[in-house]
């Protein structure tokens, strides 16, 4: 690149960005035939989100943790044996034809789960029947209404002594540290709570959970490398949360940010507002690292039976938009899924640049969505889970067609689904690629 | 101990805790000598701290490290070998026990090996960076904060700390820098463990626990000894160390020439920063004397003397900080002592202003006629017998200067004979002098 990144404008970032994604470094495709592919497959994504008219509508197969059962294992096999995890996701490639593939970066590692006993959630095995399909997430007041003052004050003295004690129970002993230890008095008073055996073993934890996900970690590169060179692209270059639902999920739960929201607005909006730059930078960060542009944001609280229009414009929607532009503005695409539903927000999130966004629909009606959001975002959805999961594929395919009908006029739709599918008939997967080919292909 | 003091008026709180240390809880003596020794020196030093009459001025030798080289050592063996540590404070502490009412113990004879695990940047320490036979150590002083970091200082101080401090002044934790915004983990806890999946960033963990495990094996020592003293009958005055907030500045972040820099170039910044450290060195400061229930909090003071700052910058800069750390420290019955290193005479308006009793200062180059004069009234003093004397003069000599000391400052209680600072390079005989100064003529009717 001849130009200084930060000279580069937003639109020359991201065209850096797509370069880089259709022609990913250091990746040697197993055939030419993959390689065409590839660039078929990311350029018909390309045009997608940039709301310009493709060869057909692409989909996204919404696997989640199907890999693992398809393969014959299941979530709690793969979560502790990356051996299996690796066989899993690569037959997966191996076996459908797919536009994108996603791999399993959120099958976490029991192993390092349990090596910390982590809180936040239960999964298979651990909390949940053995062969559960997915995660369940503990939500709890983990920082409690009094405690904001000092979280903003001083962040991560808060993180080390309070917070992650809390959620990660190895971490006990940082209870005791003295507070904000390595900075007023001497660095040497950071070390002397190394002199502690309970404060080592803490540690010897981390180095022990960071050494599991080392490997943990190179599982899920080879899945996403394996994809890639079979001429599959990856459509996730990391993920992120809305600042809201950072504080709202794991830090003050539910119940708390709502008490928050009348109590004391204010400490939400202060929080908030630390929050915006930390996130920005952390996904820059990620998607710098990855060859994909495309940064996830699932969306939570935000969602239309959680909280009021008026409590979404101020609490929810200003703090993601200055994410989403964050982003926007360093080249990377968001692909921001509203779960649950979205129908009173449209107008209000029609308020990003056009076509820099992709919108992923869960419960919204996509023909609503696509009258609001049209012109300025490509949308993404949304065949239902429990038609997928007890559908038969003609059911399936044709839920699929009329999506098309809907919302796919002239381009700007990715079909998808409305949630996982975490277990259930593959052929439901593969009829919507059939689906997308029969109706969705553009003249 | 927290408990039981809540609720409680400061006097209450001071009440308790000196009453514990005044009985010796906890303390298993060696004989019944050593006890009624321990309540002796006991009574004789809390009368001092609380401007009463005792029996006679109480004597602390400033001893430095002066039992290393007593013992037939030097501060390098003392530093890396733990016994001789031991056994060198000891053996000074038997020779010279009719000699003394208080002294320091080993605990700032750091650990050699802990320091070069580390590869820590703020000491040279003989045999590393200093010749082998130096007796003390040498702050490197540096701007390992940058003039343009004040903001990220304020934003997030432990971050900061963590993430860009810790890597410049401790070389093994360089790999700290890779660590990301440990703020950022708030709400995404297994972020923590991302860059753990790094090797040098393990590695510089390792040498944490390497540290701390010698550390440990340090403590033992030192601790040992200093239950030792306690049982001899020793009373320990120094509870937490802490440092004022424009020192904690300008001593390690910002170093000398960038402290004044910035009070002339972004004062208003300097202010917000001492303001945040004030905050946090109280919170500190209690925290520790909680849960080590020491009765004294010192502070060795660096950057407010008489020739680095005018008054104008004093009175703006480093006192109102180190006042409110002061005034906390009081409200929670805690006593404060202060080292005013270097010259205080165009100090002592200011930092007399306290209830009385609560404070003592010692002073180094200060005239003690004066302090007398001005402090004395509220504060008890500490003082000053010279170095160079301690050192280079003969035992009459540093007889006939501790006379005069007690001659000015002994009038009406409230003084403690010491050293204007410590004399590592002295003698036996010149230590001795002192307590015969005070025998002969400190005592008080």
């Amino acid at each position: 690149m001849e130009k200084q990144w930060s000279e580069m404008t937003p639109a020359e970032k991201r065209a850096a960005r797509f370069a880089k994604w259709l022609a990913p470094p250091g990746i040697k495709f197993v055939s030419r035939r993959a390689e065409q592919t590839y660039r078929e497959r990311v350029n018909r994504l390309i045009k997608t989100i940039t709301l310009q008219t493709p060869d057909r509508v692409p989909v996204i197969l919404p696997m989640g943790f199907f890999p693992a059962f398809y393969a014959g294992s299941n979530l709690k096999n793969v979560m502790y044996d990356y051996r299996e995890l690796r066989r899993a996701w690569k037959q997966v490639i191996r076996d459908f034809d797919m536009d994108v593939f996603d791999p399993p970066a959120l099958v976490w590692s029991a192993r390092a789960f349990e090596m910390l006993d982590y809180k936040l959630y239960q999964w298979p095995g651990h909390g949940l029947a053995p062969d559960a399909s997915s995660y369940q997430y503990v939500e709890g007041e983990y920082l409690k209404a009094g405690e904001y003052g000092a979280m903003l004050e001083n962040p991560t003295d808060f993180g080390l002594r309070v917070f992650l004690p809390r959620v990660l129970g190895a971490l006990q002993p940082f209870q005791t540290l003295p507070p904000s230890s390595p900075l007023a008095g001497m660095p040497m008073s950071y070390v002397m709570s190394f002199s502690r055996p309970e404060i080592r073993r803490a540690y010897q934890t981390l180095l022990k959970a960071g050494r599991e996900l080392e490997k943990w970690g190179r599982a899920v590169r080879d899945c996403r490398r394996a994809a890639v060179k079979a001429g599959v692209p990856v459509l996730r270059g990391g993920f992120t949360t809305a600042p809201f639902d950072t504080l709202g999920d794991s830090l003050r739960g539910t119940q708390g940010i709502i008490m928050d929201m009348y109590r004391q607005p204010e400490k939400i909006l202060e929080t908030v507002e630390r929050i915006i730059p930390l996130t920005i930078a952390s996904a820059v960060a990620t998607a710098n690292a990855s060859e994909c542009p495309i940064i996830s944001i699932p969306l939570h609280k935000g969602e239309d039976g959680f909280m009021s229009r008026q409590q979404y414009e101020k609490f929810y929607w200003p703090s993601l938009k200055r994410v989403l532009t964050g982003l926007i503005n360093e080249g990377i695409v968001p692909l921001v899924f509203a779960e649950g539903r979205y129908a009173s927000r449209l107008e209000i999130i029609r308020d990003i640049p056009r076509g820099s966004v992709i919108w992923w629909f869960e419960q919204t009606d996509l023909a609503l969505a696509r009258k609001y959001l049209g012109d300025i975002a490509c949308i993404a959805g949304n065949v239902p889970a429990s038609l997928l999961v007890t559908g038969n594929p003609s059911q399936v395919k044709d839920y699929c067609r009329r999506i098309i009908e809907s919302a796919g006029q002239g381009g700007g739709l990715i079909l998808n689904g409305a949630a996982f599918m975490h277990r259930g008939n593959p052929e439901n997967l593969r009829v919507m690629m059939e689906a997308a080919r029969e109706y969705g292909t553009y003249r | 101990m927290g408990d039981n003091l809540a609720g409680k008026t400061r006097e209450e709180k001071r009440e308790e805790r000196l009453r514990n240390w005044l009985r010796g809880e906890g303390i298993k003596f060696r004989s019944v000598r050593a006890r009624q020794a321990y309540q002796e020196r006991a009574t004789r030093l809390m009368k001092a701290l609380l401007l009463q009459k005792p029996d006679r001025v109480p004597v602390m030798l400033p001893i430095g490290n002066f039992p290393a080289y007593y013992a037939g050592g030097n501060l390098k063996r003392a530093m890396y070998d733990y016994r001789f540590l031991r056994e060198a404070w000891t053996r000074f502490m038997e020779d010279f026990k009719d000699e003394m009412d208080a002294f320091h113990g080993p605990g700032l004879v750091h650990s050699g090996t802990v320091l070069e695990i580390l590869n820590y940047r703020l000491y040279k320490w003989p045999g590393h960076g200093l010749g082998d036979n130096v007796n003390s150590y040498q702050f490197v002083e540096g701007e390992y904060m940058k003039a343009d970091e004040y903001p990220a200082l304020l934003k997030d101080p432990s971050d900061f700390a963590l993430r860009v401090l810790l890597p410049r002044v401790v070389g093994s934790l360089e790999p700290l820098r890779h660590l990301p915004a440990f703020s950022s983990l708030l709400g995404m806890p297994m972020r923590l463990v991302a860059p753990f999946t790094r090797p040098e960033v393990r590695s510089a963990f390792k040498s944490l626990i390497d540290a701390g495990k010698e550390m440990a094996i340090w403590q033992k020592y030192v601790l040992g000894f200093n239950r030792d003293s306690l049982a001899a009958g020793f009373p320990m005055l120094r509870g937490a160390m802490a440092v004022a907030p424009f020192d904690t500045i300008g001593d390690s972040l910002r170093g000398t020439q960038g402290v004044i820099m910035d009070m002339y170039r972004q004062p208003e910044t300097l202010l917000e920063a001492i303001d945040m450290i004030t905050r946090l060195t109280i919170e500190q400061t209690i925290s520790t004397v909680r849960d080590s229930g020491g009765l004294m909090v010192s502070f060795p003071l660096h950057k407010g003397d008489d020739t680095f700052m005018s008054d104008k910058q004093f009175e703006k800069f480093y006192w109102p900080s180190l006042k409110k750390v002061i005034d906390a420290l009081i409200e929670e019955g805690i006593m404060v002592f202060l080292f005013a290193e270097g010259k205080y005479n165009r100090r002592l308006e200011y930092i007399r202003d306290f209830p009385k009793g609560w404070v003592s200062w010692q002073f180094d180059q200060t005239d003690m006629a004066n302090a007398k004069k001005i402090v004395g009234q509220t504060c008890c003093i500490w003082g000053n017998v010279p170095t160079s004397i301690m050192c280079t003069g003969t035992p009459q000599e540093v007889k006939e200067y501790c006379r005069r000391l007690i001659e000015t400052c002994a009038p009406g209680g409230g003084y403690i004979l010491t050293g204007g600072a410590s004399a590592t390079e002295s003698n036996a005989a010149n230590f001795r002098a002192m307590m015969a100064a005070a025998r002969e003529y400190g005592r008080y009717q």
